[in-house]
């Protein structure tokens, strides 16, 4: 089975979540809204260069409840960013707040140049 | 979809992107006019409006309540720094309900979680359904 069948093999919508990508001084800041996504229903997946956040909501309605109106629903948030070579992978931060899921990137520190010695033979 | 932000990349992955974005329930047809997306829904006692409104304090959220509508109020900041891409809704937003039963302003409750506000509108006594009692003769 292929990758695209695997990933779409669950019952529920799903959603691309609305995403900043953004740079700053320190490195780089992933903004996603996940809203009605609880901590425990997050999950942030690195694999090699992809980064893949996925998130399900549980909207049901109490008992006894009926919807006058439903302009949202229960679903399942997934979106794959690919890293740059210049993330520091070891040291991405990740925070869920008030439904938005803030990543930070911090880029790799800078390389000394190195000038590589010539063996005379 | 992916954000060109890496220097080596397979294209068959692109492609494969490409397509599994293409197939995604959700994308395209589904976009939402309104922002904030809203659910109404009602029991016996009360009116529960709900809202999704991720990245906004609830003491950044101002409701107002008339005799015959809900507002809702706030702003979305972006956030600073150099862009790459842009997508969540940012600036002010303002959504008015219009409430077709009587609420009891004086209990109205409203709370915030995971980016979801729901506020709780009871019914005022008049308007509860109620079973007549009969008597027979």
């Amino acid at each position: 089975m292929s990758e695209v069948m695997k990933k779409n093999d669950t019952n529920l919508t799903q959603y691309r979540p609305a995403t900043d990508i953004l740079e700053r001084e320190d490195g780089f800041y992933i903004y996603m809204d996940l809203p009605g996504v609880a901590k425990d229903a997050l999950v942030i997946d690195l694999q090699e260069d992809e980064l893949t956040v996925t998130g399900t909501t549980s909207y049901d309605l109490p008992e006894g409840e009926t919807f006058t109106e439903m302009q949202f629903g229960n679903g399942q948030y997934r979106r794959t960013v690919s890293l740059s070579d210049i993330v520091d992978r070891e040291r991405i931060r990740a925070n869920l707040k008030n439904g938005v899921l803030e990543l930070f990137l911090p880029r790799v520190e800078k390389t000394q140049p190195k000038r590589i010695q010539i063996s005379q033979g | 979809m992916v954000l060109d932000f890496n220097t080596l990349y397979s294209p068959f992955d692109r492609f494969d992107k490409l397509f599994e974005d293409f197939l995604r329930p959700g994308f395209g047809g589904q976009r939402r006019l309104t922002y904030p997306p809203l659910n109404l829904s009602q029991d016996q006692d009360n009116i529960v409006v709900r809202a999704e409104i991720p990245g906004v304090d609830i003491e950044d959220i101002e409701l107002t309540l008339t005799d015959k509508t809900l507002v809702i109020k706030g702003e979305r900041k972006a956030e600073e720094g150099k862009y790459y891409r842009q997508e969540r809704p940012a600036g002010v937003f303002h959504r008015v309900i219009n409430l077709h039963v009587p609420v009891d302003r004086e209990r109205v409750g409203a709370s915030m979680k995971d980016g979801m506000l729901t506020v709780t509108l009871p019914k005022t006594e008049e308007v509860k359904p109620r079973t007549i009692s009969i008597e027979a003769e």
